[in-house]
């Protein structure tokens, strides 16, 4: 089992910048999962309960010189703490650029370009007799050279890998109908204040572009809804006649038409999905899955200075839903 | 049921406010612990919400008329409800929202006596809520305030200053000793407990911190440290940006009324080339009440 690459600065300010943050956000330890073309950070895909998150990178958009091989069809995978891995990389962030400075100010000076390299080790840890694995980075800096070791869980096994791996194309799917979300900032302000008034939030989504959330109590209803969002995949044409009903009159006919779904998730779970813009994304959707199994929410990264979709990033959540009788 | 079929019967109030924020902010002065239960008061003159504690502590937040943009009232008499003083601020918050001129209707009674609040902004997006309303709780014990002589006993001082000697008083706790006297002209807060601790604001050293001073005699009560740190714990960062000050009076058999304003002026964009005269309408401010009833011995009746 090898694994070991350069990471592109790119891939740096990426994972340092962008990434890291948000994935720390979703939860402190996730899997790492590295096959032959991407790179997978994933949060509760063998354990059911919590929301799931995916973050999928093609190895380019990370990596230089990657170089990967395993017995079990050149699949790696194991539990990482991020918290731990965001501080090693940007502790050696900051030697890598000091180097980089210091070089490019000499014309001709160090020629040996700098990298940061990532691979796998297994090491014994002082006081030890047992080696364990780490995931280790390794740059030089001006006077020095740093290495820093994150620990990580022992490889996991080729049924649990297959495991991963199934649970992965599981959550490949898409919901019929996606919508954008208008304002992330204000959204997320919303649901942040929303979240001291109730814990169920009901989430609707309709074809003609509506997103209604509520959050109601014994003592409490308080939702807000959203219209005429971009619609991605299933849409429909909204009633001409529904522009004076209430918010809760108009998905309640919505679901009559079968043009809405709605689920209940927890209102935390919500809130951790927004967080996820600490990854800067350039827009985000919700959608509900076929027969309301998941609420899905798909973040689109864009080429930068285009519109285009930069298909080697992708990043979503699943969020569970909650049995309505459990409320 | 929709709410559009109760429409025609008229409800007691409908208004609208420009200025969610401030209304958070007059309401959270009065919130010195998680769960409270208010009273509401609905009249021609405006609203005002009532909390009180154990018949030792009440508080009144007045929003009149003046605060709304449109105030619209129909009842006959002064309709009343109880309702979660938390839960109305926390609803009331998320619809205040950084950036964005929040303007909310406001309606009473709902089909089912609900408080109902809406976001009037724009056609695209809305934001709803429904509070359930409960009968209200008698007030158990009558604060009328009446003052303590001919002459008032009063004072003003910095809003800041005076939340910042009531923090410091933590450490001694338990009952303070709030004495004013004429000559010379100074307030002293004392506490006595895990050690003492006292304060002077000294009228003549410090015309900045004491605005004003009312007192011909001197006279002096003991309250309880955490119903008089009730009266500022939650003051509004608005009020201390503001540079206000609070007023506080000592009535009969000690009764000590303690009055802040909080401003729900409209947002203003700050500009820094207009002059901050006009900058906001006198009118709308919140007026805070607290009401504090002093502790009570046999051999603590100097009040005279």
């Amino acid at each position: 089992m090898k694994f070991k690459a350069f990471l592109t600065d790119n891939g740096v300010s990426l994972l340092d910048k962008r990434f890291l943050p948000a994935l720390e956000k979703m939860g402190k330890i996730c899997h790492l999962y590295l096959t032959r073309d991407h790179i997978y950070f994933l949060h509760n895909l063998l354990n059911g309960d919590g929301i799931q998150c995916i973050a999928q990178f093609r190895k380019e958009a990370l990596f230089d010189e990657y170089r990967l091989s395993s017995q079990n069809d050149d699949r790696i995978s194991f539990a990482i703490d991020l918290s731990l891995l965001h501080r090693a990389l940007h502790s050696i962030i900051s030697i890598y650029t000091e180097f980089s400075a210091s070089d490019s100010g000499v014309p001709g000076g160090n020629s040996a370009p700098n990298h940061i390299q990532i691979k796998l080790v297994k090491k014994l840890p002082p006081h030890s007799q047992q080696p364990m694995p780490f995931l280790t980075f390794e740059t030089k800096g001006y006077k020095s050279a740093v290495i820093q070791d994150v620990p990580i869980s022992k490889p996991l096994s080729r049924s649990d890998v297959l495991e991963l791996q199934a649970a992965l194309d599981m959550a490949q799917d898409l919901p019929q109908t996606l919508i954008q979300v208008p304002d992330m900032h204000q959204l997320q302000n919303f649901v942040e204040k929303m979240k001291n008034v109730g814990d169920v939030l009901s989430v609707s989504i309709s074809k003609y572009g509506d997103l209604h959330l509520q959050v109601s109590t014994s003592l409490i209803t308080l939702g807000a809804e959203f219209r005429k969002l971009s619609v991605i995949g299933e849409q429909a044409q909204s009633p001409t006649d529904d522009q004076n009903l209430s918010a809760q009159s108009r998905t309640r006919i919505a679901l009559q038409r079968g043009d809405a779904m709605t689920v209940q998730v927890s209102v935390k779970h919500f809130f951790k999905s927004l967080q996820c813009h600490a990854a800067k994304p350039d827009c985000a959707f919700y959608g509900i899955a076929q027969q309301g199994a998941c609420l899905t929410v798909v973040f689109q990264f864009f080429i930068p200075g285009t519109h285009q979709t930069d298909k080697a990033i992708s990043l979503h959540c699943r969020l569970p839903v909650l049995d309505p009788g459990a409320s | 049921m929709s709410s559009s079929a109760v429409e025609p019967e008229s409800p007691d109030l409908v208004c609208q406010l420009d200025n969610v924020q401030g209304v958070v902010d007059a309401l959270t002065s009065v919130r010195w612990k998680r769960q409270q239960d208010a009273v509401v008061e609905l009249s021609e003159h405006g609203i005002v919400l009532i909390v009180e504690e154990t018949a030792c502590l009440q508080a009144k937040v007045y929003l009149q008329r003046e605060l709304f943009v449109r105030y619209e009232y129909s009842a006959e008499g002064r309709p009343r409800f109880g309702v979660s003083l938390g839960l109305f601020v926390d609803c009331l918050n998320t619809f205040s929202v950084q950036g964005h001129s929040s303007a909310i209707e406001l309606r009473y009674p709902g089909p089912d006596m609900q408080l109902l609040l809406k976001s009037v902004e724009s056609s695209d997006s809305c934001t709803y809520a429904e509070i359930r309303t409960r009968i209200p709780d008698t007030i158990s014990w009558d604060y009328n305030f009446e003052p303590a002589g001919s002459t008032p006993l009063s004072f003003t001082v910095k809003s800041a200053a005076l939340k910042e000697a009531i923090d410091d008083l933590e450490w001694p706790g338990s009952s303070i000793h709030l004495i004013l006297q004429p000559t010379p002209p100074s307030v002293t807060f004392r506490g006595e407990g895990h050690g003492d601790l006292q304060i002077d604001f000294m009228c003549q050293a410090n015309t900045d911190l004491l605005v004003a001073f009312h007192c011909d005699r001197e006279v002096s009560h003991r309250y309880k440290y955490k119903f008089l740190r009730a009266t500022t714990s939650n003051i509004p960062s608005s009020v201390i940006r503001d540079n206000r000050g609070s007023k506080l009076t000592i009535g009969r058999g000690g009764m000590l009324k303690v009055q802040h304003l909080v401003s729900v002026a409209k947002p203003a964009i700050p500009h820094p080339h207009v002059d901050s005269a006009g900058y906001q309408q006198p009118s709308r401010i919140a007026y805070i009440e607290f009401f504090v009833k002093p502790e009570v011995d046999e051999d603590d009746a100097n009040d005279t």
